[in-house]
């Protein structure tokens, strides 16, 4: 009896040890990511702290870059991780430009600091991206709304056959499946303005039923 | 005497604060023109913006030309800036902004087509 007690004590306490351990080195992972962050001045052109603050085209058109405050919320760690190493145009047209293309020309980490920043975004949550089981679908009910109902790719390139169709002015969808957490994308189609107030995308919440905007979330997840 | 004067003078700001009003409203929708339109109608109206690309199945229409514009009562214009294509029978690639806009500044956009295409509606 007494040695079982004594075991369990020790097995828990070795558990405890671990847990304590990895929640260590996941936390160096964090605060390293935001030295670099800050020593790399990515914060002068990124927003990290919330809530959106903008109010008008003028606030937006300011902006030299999408905010990051809920990029914890909005990414998946692996595409992050990835991009920050060998970062690839997503918005096809220069942040906010009619005129100038993308200069393909975003600051660029190593492995080890690719990783740390990308820890530390990943802790950027935001409170409005709610749990909401949104899978990946690629079946003809979210695609019938993105390319009859609406007409999404007007705006937004996405893959056809072989080749890519589709406007500049958002950004691509081409790997959006890769890219996004689905529940995000439901927050952000359902809920914009927490994210958002001002953009060039139309508000679609209310254009578009919940289920419209659910089978919609569910095809943009499951974008290739 | 002086009380007409006065009354003249408060009747001529009021009007110029009306006339400033709508020179704030134009203004306002210029820049929503360019902000929200012009990515696929172009910045001068043309239909010839950086989503007009090639694979597009329609062509945004261009607000410039009179004829075609001129098919459009002021109600139509209205409808389509608020439902998007389906309110004229148009494609659905003319996008919905009625969520986005409020009326007032619908209705200052149909203004503001008014003036590229140079033309009224019948
Ligand atoms: C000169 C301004 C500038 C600086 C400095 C900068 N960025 Fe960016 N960043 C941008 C722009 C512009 C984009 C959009 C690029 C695109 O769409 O291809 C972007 C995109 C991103 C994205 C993807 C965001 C999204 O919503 O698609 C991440 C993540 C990011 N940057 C992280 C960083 C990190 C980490 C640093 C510091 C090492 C940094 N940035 C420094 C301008 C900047
Ligand atoms: C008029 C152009 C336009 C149309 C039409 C449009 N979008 Fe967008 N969309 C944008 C722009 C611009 C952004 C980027 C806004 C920003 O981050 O400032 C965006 C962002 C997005 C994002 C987030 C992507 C990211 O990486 O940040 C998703 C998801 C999205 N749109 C889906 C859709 C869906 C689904 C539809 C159809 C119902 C649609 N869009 C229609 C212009 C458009
Ligand atoms: C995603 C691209 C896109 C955006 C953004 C857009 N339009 Fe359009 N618009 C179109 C296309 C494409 C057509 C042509 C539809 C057709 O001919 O079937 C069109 C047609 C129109 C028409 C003519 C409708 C008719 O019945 O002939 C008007 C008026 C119009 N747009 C106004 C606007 C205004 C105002 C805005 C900004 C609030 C705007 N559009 C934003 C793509 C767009």
């Amino acid at each position: 009896m007494r040695v079982s007690v004594f075991s369990s004590i020790a097995v828990f306490s070795i558990f405890a040890a671990g847990v304590l351990a990895f929640a260590a080195i996941a936390f160096a992972g964090v605060s390293e990511g935001k030295g670099i962050f800050d020593s790399k001045n990515c914060g002068g052109c990124h927003q990290i702290q919330g809530p959106a603050k903008e109010k008008t085209i003028e606030d937006m058109l300011t902006k030299k870059a999408p905010e990051l405050w809920y990029a914890g919320s909005k990414f998946r760690k692996e595409f992050l991780e990835k991009w920050l190493k060998d970062p690839k145009p997503i918005r096809p047209m220069e942040f906010y430009s009619l005129t100038k293309k993308n200069g393909a020309n975003h600051a660029k980490l190593d492995a080890k600091a690719a990783k740390d920043v990308s820890d530390y975004l990943m802790s950027l949550k935001s409170s409005d991206v709610k749990a909401a089981n949104i899978q990946p679908k690629s079946g003809p009910q979210g695609r019938v709304v993105f390319e009859k109902k609406q007409g999404c790719y007007g705006c937004h390139e996405v893959k056809k056959g072989a080749g890519v169709v589709g406007g500049l002015t958002g950004p691509t969808l081409v790997g959006a499946g890769d890219r996004l957490n689905p529940d995000w994308i439901y927050a952000y189609l359902t809920n914009p303005k927490v994210f958002k107030p001002v953009k060039d995308m139309p508000v679609y919440t209310g254009a578009l039923s919940d289920s419209e905007l659910k089978n919609l979330a569910e095809f943009v997840a499951g974008l290739k | 005497m002086i009380r007409k004067t006065l009354i003249a003078v408060a009747a001529l700001s009021a009007f110029l604060a009306l006339s400033r009003m709508s020179d704030a409203q134009a203004a306002a929708a210029e820049a929503n023109y360019k902000f929200y339109c012009a990515q696929c109608h172009g910045l001068e109206g043309k239909g010839d913006g950086p989503n007009a690309t090639k694979s597009q199945p329609v062509s945004p229409r261009n607000h410039t030309n009179t004829v075609e514009m001129s098919k459009l009562s002021d109600q139509d214009i209205i409808n389509v800036i608020k439902g998007g294509g389906a309110a004229t029978s148009k494609s659905t690639m003319m996008p919905p902004f009625g969520k986005t806009l409020t009326d007032a500044e619908v209705a200052a956009l149909k203004d503001y087509l008014r003036k590229l295409c140079k033309c009224k509606g019948n």
